[in-house]
């Protein structure tokens, strides 16, 4: 079983691309004690190395990213209202209204009242230049005393639990640290190498350097990926379902996925019992971008968790498809270290 | 501000979607027995609430109402897949629901996520924003479950936690009127036990975002000499123009227009230069859209004022004040009862 009580540990903390401190200091906590060597890069990547019985035929690594979207702050107005820019892709009709914490302090996403508003504005998104996050400051001076330029904004939302169903800000992918930090207190077969990127929401730039520097032969990115299985939306656009199990896509807008390992993960799955899905539509994309055409090319496949609301301030996983991805990204890395990767 | 600010988030903690206040109705009783237990509660049919204080047989029959109610939603129907079907219950702005958790008043309160369409999916239609008949709340339940814990009709409310921000200022769901009811309880607190020689009815009043049907027959009921009401009104704000709207923390705004009196209006303003209280002038070219217009046409008509807090983002998930404004509000309540005991005598 996934470790639910992590989960909403790592979703309790703010960690907005470029600003994953707190992520990476609560998961070197909890790592240290079990891992050979763990270190922080230069651009602020987690690795973290840990033997296991024997050496492996392949060489992996399994990552998923610590940063989260949300908004940074830009300039700071004569009447104490914060401007901003997004971080990673936002859809701007979730903004409005939202409270958002912005180094340490309560904010608001302000709207015009819709008493005030004609015709088509009530029915528009409001552009995010139109926007503003007001902390309750009186003027720019009161403003600065609390916030500076660069400071970032996440989102305000609780984490709770109703029957097999989680939800929570920034499960993407902090249900992906969770899975993988799982992975680093169990027992190993082989050798791996464990990375927790940041600034993947910006360009998957965190995992391009540290697949350098790690130089793995394979490679196995854990992530939470967009369910529209939703009213209203066609069968045909859904992409996956939630509690029909992890999903291994064959392919997204940023990589073709290796495919001995596409149908190596939905084998696994089938001989141990675990309901396991593919994505039915090209979208998303994830660190498998930067990782597989690392160096000289890495082997790389994709477990992620079906996810309701990505990137809005509260996504929605079922339990049973984050346990099963755990246990699946396991079964994966166990077989994948085991075997020659050519 | 302690005081004003503890009372805000007891009663802002309690649901009150138009025709269901009966939770934020228990939470005002439970803060009027700690703040004010001398006044004489009552209940009505239409959801009202009234709380006395004072002589009532006196010629001078105050009336402070605020209404209790907060715009809301209204489960209509489940879908196949366990999706909750949606109407807006007052004037809910749109824009702010896509992606917003919200809490379902079933048998049980239940979380729900409103639904928002990946924008992958959104086929460059991401600019707008759908209807709220055509959203749909996600509990995350299958529709055997859903139509367990839910029935058509039950409220649905934005979930949105009270939050301190820099200074005075507040942000709270529902602080279009429970920053009034604070104001009310406030007062309440302030006169709570002084000997008052007119009558004060503080009423909370049920369904104003819907039409003001609370406040219709409260007033009816009490038949007041006059009658005060506090409500929000529009704070500056990007997008919103300088003449309809007043500064945040600069003071309450004291309305003037065509269909409130005129006498009351002066008496608010003549007691806030004495006191040294910031005020503004909230000018409106005939009706003020707020219970003032039924409590002024009640039987034979009732002289009647209205005060407003100033609040940002009216409507929306991100509604501030901030908290001395309604102090002052408060103030200028309990001084205009025991100045004069309330007589318009000029």
């Amino acid at each position: 079983m996934a470790d639910l009580k992590l989960l909403e540990e790592l979703c309790s903390l703010y960690g907005v691309s470029g600003n994953e401190g707190p992520v990476r200091q609560k998961l070197c906590d909890l790592l240290t004690p079990f891992a050979d060597r763990i270190e922080t890069d230069a651009l602020g990547n987690l690795l973290v190395y840990k033997q296991g019985k024997q050496r492996p035929k392949t060489r992996l690594m399994i990552s998923a990213h610590m940063d989260e979207v949300g908004l940074i702050v830009t300039h700071i107005t004569d009447d104490g209202l914060l401007k901003f820019a997004t971080v990673g892709g936002i859809d701007n009709r979730i903004l409005c209204g939202k409270q958002v914490m912005v180094n340490g302090h309560y904010g608001v996403i302000g709207g015009k009242p819709v008493h005030l508003m004609k015709g088509e504005e009530r029915e528009k998104a409001v552009a995010v230049d139109d926007l503003s996050i007001d902390i309750g400051a009186m003027n720019r001076a009161q403003a600065e005393q609390a916030v500076s330029l660069g400071d970032t904004v996440g989102f305000v939302s609780g984490f709770d639990r109703f029957g097999n169903k989680v939800r929570a800000r920034a499960l993407d992918d902090r249900a992906g640290c969770a899975i993988v930090a799982g992975l680093v207190q169990s027992e190993l077969a082989y050798d791996m190498t464990f990375v927790f990127c940041v600034q993947e929401e910006i360009g998957l730039r965190g995992a391009r350097v540290a697949a350098y520097q790690v130089q793995p032969q394979a490679a196995i990115v854990v992530e939470c990926t967009t369910a529209a299985d939703l009213s209203g939306v066609g069968a045909g656009k859904q992409v996956c379902r939630l509690g029909e199990g992890p999903v291994v896509p064959f392919m997204d807008r940023s990589t073709i996925y290796d495919r001995e390992y596409y149908e190596l993960a939905f084998r696994l799955a089938r001989e141990n019992g675990l309901l396991c899905q593919t994505k039915q539509r090209i979208a998303g994309g994830n660190d498998a971008g930067a990782i597989h055409v690392s160096r000289g090319g890495v082997r790389t496949v994709s477990v992620s968790v079906p996810c309701r609301y990505l990137h809005s301030p509260m996504g929605m996983i079922a339990q049973e498809d984050f346990d099963a991805a755990q246990t699946l990204t396991a079964l994966l890395a166990e077989h994948i270290a085991g075997h020659p990767a050519v | 501000m302690q005081d004003i600010k503890e009372i805000l988030w007891e009663i802002c903690k309690a649901p009150g979607s138009p025709g269901q206040e009966g939770a934020a109705r228990q939470a005002v009783k439970a803060v009027l027995e700690k703040v004010c237990p001398q006044a004489v509660l009552n209940d009505d049919p239409m959801g009202n609430l009234t709380a006395f204080l004072g002589d009532k047989h006196s010629q001078n029959q105050l009336l402070f109402d605020a209404h209790l109610d907060q715009i809301g939603m209204v489960v209509t129907g489940i879908t196949e897949e366990g999706f909750l079907h949606l109407a807006p219950c007052g004037g809910v702005d749109r824009r702010v629901l896509p992606g917003s958790p919200v809490d379902v008043y079933g048998k049980e309160r239940l979380t729900g996520i409103v639904c928002c369409q990946p924008p992958h999916l959104s086929d460059g239609k991401a600019e707008k924003v759908e209807p709220v008949e055509e959203m749909y709340v996600d509990l995350g339940l299958s529709r055997a479950q859903a139509e367990e814990m839910v029935r058509p009709g039950d409220a649905v409310l934005l979930h949105v936690e009270p939050r301190q921000m820099l200074g005075a200022r507040v942000t709270a769901a529902g602080l279009d009127n429970r920053a009034g009811v604070a104001v009310l309880l406030r007062c309440a607190q302030l006169l709570g036990g002084k000997p008052l020689s007119c009558g004060v009815t503080f009423l909370f009043s049920s369904r104003e975002e819907i039409g003001c049907e609370g406040a219709r027959v409260a007033a009816y009921q009490v038949q007041p000499s006059q009658a005060v009401v506090v409500d929000v009104s529009f704070a500056r704000q990007p997008g919103v123009p300088p003449q309809k709207s007043g500064s945040m923390g600069a003071g309450m705004m004291i309305g003037t227009a065509p269909s409130l009196d005129a006498c009351v209006t002066s008496r608010l303003i003549a007691l806030c230069k004495e006191h040294g209280w910031d005020y503004q002038m909230e000018v409106m070219g005939g009706r003020t859209g707020t219970n003032a217009d039924v409590i002024g046409i009640t039987r034979a008509g009732v002289p009647t004022g209205l005060i407003s807090v100033p609040l940002r983002y009216m409507h929306t998930t991100a509604e501030t004040i901030d908290c001395k404004d309604a102090e002052y509000t408060a103030q200028l309540l309990a001084a205009y009862v025991q100045e004069k005991g309330g007589a318009l005598d000029g």
